[in-house]
């Protein structure tokens, strides 16, 4: 893992990396922050994501370095958010976006961006953009953005009290198991 | 915190803008996204746009 420069501002109180290189093949990456957290991993294939709206249905390509992100602007279980990720990830879960100002929007716990940039908001609603690239989150997270190279992610704007965690997909399973 | 169920909310002008395409090996008929679009039906690469 490697961090670049640290951009401090307001005496440290918003401290952020500017940019961090993680490696990261089929493992998956938490970010875990003082009241909510996100989940991201490579897609690892090649695949087609529908994405539904009211409108229309959309037809995404995935492709194997793209990114699978899922954020709990809560926060909540890491285990829950996993489940989500495998859901799309490795089922391939069709992601639905609600219309503007549907009651359901308030009951989301976690949404889910698929793409090779995803930007964190904490200024969209919750469930409504069909925008892959970005994604609702909490303040500590907004302005975060996740990019897919091969090889690993690079994490722009992440403040320094973020923790970052590996987690081993085979290890977790196992550890399930038992 | 995030705007659940609240009044802001930023309008981007730069909404999902899928292009038609049609499978030249399958026939299917579909609103694609991407870099390099693949039919949804027998995951062929091999389509055009309409």
């Amino acid at each position: 893992m490697s961090k670049k420069s640290e951009n401090e501002r307001s005496g440290g109180l918003l401290a952020r990396w500017d940019e961090m290189i993680v490696p990261l093949d089929g493992e998956t990456l938490l970010l875990r922050g003082e009241r909510s957290l996100l989940l991201a991993a490579k897609a690892s294939s090649r695949f087609v994501l529908f994405i539904e709206t009211v409108e229309d249905e959309y037809c995404q390509a995935v492709d194997p370095d793209d990114l699978v992100a899922v954020s709990m602007p809560e926060g909540g279980p890491a285990e829950q958010a996993e489940m989500m990720l495998e859901l799309v990830r490795r089922y391939h879960t069709p992601l639905v976006v609600l219309p503007k100002d549907h009651p359901g929007t308030g009951r989301l716990s976690m949404v889910v961006s698929v793409g090779s940039q995803i930007h964190l908001s904490c200024t969209i609603q919750r469930g409504t953009h069909p925008e892959q690239h970005l994604l609702c989150s909490s303040e500590e997270f907004s302005g975060v953005s996740l990019s897919g190279v091969p090889g690993g992610v690079v994490i722009k704007n992440l403040p320094s009290r973020i923790e970052v965690v590996v987690l081993d997909a085979e290890k977790s399973a196992e550890d399930k198991q038992q | 915190m995030c705007t659940v169920g609240g009044p802001v909310d930023i309008e981007f002008n730069e909404r999902v803008k899928g292009k038609n395409y049609r499978c030249k090996d399958c026939g299917e008929r579909f609103k694609g996204l991407g870099k390099r679009p693949m039919c949804p039906s027998c995951q062929s690469e091999n389509v055009e746009e309409v």
